[in-house]
């Protein structure tokens, strides 16, 4: 069987935050087509390690690789392969949901012509056309993250980054979601952070699971869905052994 | 290309921002007063000023203080405008955003800085042209007026990197703010016991006063070695506000 090169792999990623030692030694890879869940408590080095994904933020150690590429040598790959949704939707208040579209659409060095038809399909996948036209400074939670969502999706990336999609999304934004991210997830690697279980369980193929900023637990989810509840609670109540 | 696009998009978010317009209609109306009122002094001096064919015009005591009062006014305008320029952008994580979109520091900074510096300029060429209107009416000197407002925008440029650079490192927009006037009104004072014992001119005190510098430009002379210092200190700010962007990856 050839070796193919997987769409995401982070090798030994370390990162400090104000002094203290925030992800150690993470490591795992995606590959296209994939759901992965990143689980972990509050704090446990979800958002760093998306964030270190995303190109947001440089890890003090260790690499992370695009398509085989490092993405400290090649930033730009940030910018075209990876869509990112982080924890805080960073909206700009004054500008509509299209005009903010179409700024996200200009840093990512889009064509005018093809960034219309990208808002265009934006609104209509992700249900904002009705607010197209609102500023986001106006809008909900659960609205903003769907905003959020259009921008990762905007520049049709092949990595997707989100950090707790469905924070602030009701029952039925949020099943919409997971019906949306088994789609986009059929041409692209998706890698999601939780807290939440049964998420994982609904979206993912695979799951890690982060405590005190390690790896824990990386496997593909089987069948069983109260095995990932009682490996998740071990972990974290300290009885488990990483990684797996 | 990213920086044309950041100025932009800055732009566009100071053109909707109440904020920004209230600061510029609350600056305009105040230079108008000014302005009314120093030609109405101007008028009331006509009786003097005539019987002195050596004496100050309408551009000596008009126009160019009128310039000089929006340059006064840029020194609380230029931090309030600039405070949200990283700071905030820090803050609400779209520095962030920015960064993980391959946008480079030097194109965030530069973005940011002509944006605001745009803003100014054109509340700068907005002031100008009141004494302009007038111009049919007088003999303004246009070569003195026109080096007056090269000086004027200059200064306004180093004084809106000044700000970015602020925001650069402060934490808190408020801060940076701060920060920025405190220099601002530093570097307009710093050689104020030098003047007051009429040595204005002389030693490295005076050599670091914005007025030094814009003073020549108001008289109506442009020197190069003038032009340098407001190009150096807008130059410097921008090069410490580019480093500590560029350093916020590996900061975090």
């Amino acid at each position: 069987m050839i070796p193919t090169t997987p769409l995401l792999q982070l090798d030994r990623v370390g990162r400090r935050l104000a002094g203290r030692e925030v992800v150690r030694g993470v490591s795992f890879r995606l590959e296209r087509g994939e759901v992965m869940g990143l689980l972990g408590v509050n704090g446990a080095g979800k958002s760093t390690t998306l964030a270190m994904i995303a190109g947001a933020l440089a890890p003090d150690s260790g690499s992370v690789r695009i398509d085989g590429r490092d993405l400290a040598e090649a930033p730009e790959l940030a910018r075209t392969k990876i869509g990112w949704l982080p924890e805080t939707v960073p909206l700009w208040p004054e500008l509509t949901v299209t005009e903010t579209l179409d700024a996200c659409g200009r840093l990512h060095g889009m064509t005018r012509a093809s960034r219309n038809i990208a808002i265009e399909r934006e609104l209509l996948r992700l249900d904002l056309a009705p607010m197209a036209k609102r500023l986001c400074g106006q809008l909900s939670l659960g609205q903003k993250r769907r905003v959020g969502l259009a921008m990762a999706l905007l520049h049709d990336p092949e990595l997707l980054v989100l950090d707790e999609p469905n924070n602030g999304l009701d029952p039925v934004q949020a099943a919409q979601l997971r019906e949306l991210i088994g789609t986009l997830s059929r041409q692209r690697g998706t890698i999601l952070s939780t807290h939440v279980l049964a998420e994982v369980e609904a979206m993912c193929d695979r799951v890690v699971i982060l405590h005190e900023g390690a790896v824990r637990h990386d496997a593909s989810l089987s069948g069983d869905h109260g095995m990932l509840d009682r490996l998740f609670l071990a972990i974290v109540r300290g009885h488990a052994e990483a990684p797996a | 290309m990213s920086a044309f696009t950041i100025a932009r998009l800055d732009l566009k978010r100071l053109a909707v921002r109440p904020f920004a317009w209230t600061l510029a209609g609350v600056a305009l109306a105040i230079l108008a007063w000014w302005f009314l009122l120093s030609l109405d002094a101007f008028m009331r001096a006509q009786p003097v000023l005539a019987g002195d064919p050596e004496g100050s015009g309408y551009t000596d005591l008009v126009a160019v203080p009128h310039l000089l009062n929006v340059v006064q006014l840029c020194l609380l305008l230029a931090p309030l405008l600039t405070m949200q320029a990283l700071a905030g952008e820090r803050r609400s994580q779209r520095l962030a955003l920015l960064a993980a979109s391959g946008v480079s520091a030097v194109q965030i900074v530069l973005g940011k800085f002509f944006a605001v510096l745009a803003f100014l300029w054109l509340l700068l060429l907005l002031a100008a042209t009141m004494p302009v209107v007038l111009a049919h009416a007088t003999t303004p000197d246009a070569g003195q007026f026109a080096a007056a407002l090269l000086g004027c925008a200059l200064c306004i440029a180093a004084l809106t990197a000044i700000g970015v650079a602020c925001s650069a490192f402060a934490s808190h927009p408020a801060l940076a703010a701060a920060a920025a006037l405190a220099i601002g009104l530093a570097l307009s004072f710093v050689d104020s016991g030098v003047r007051a014992t009429g040595l204005a001119g002389t030693g490295w005190l005076s050599y670091l006063a914005l007025q030094t510098h814009l003073t020549p430009f108001l008289r109506g002379l442009v020197g190069s070695a003038d032009i340098v210092y407001f190009l150096l200190l807008t130059a410097l700010a921008l090069v410490f506000a580019i480093r500590r962007v560029a350093n916020e990856k590996a900061r975090g």
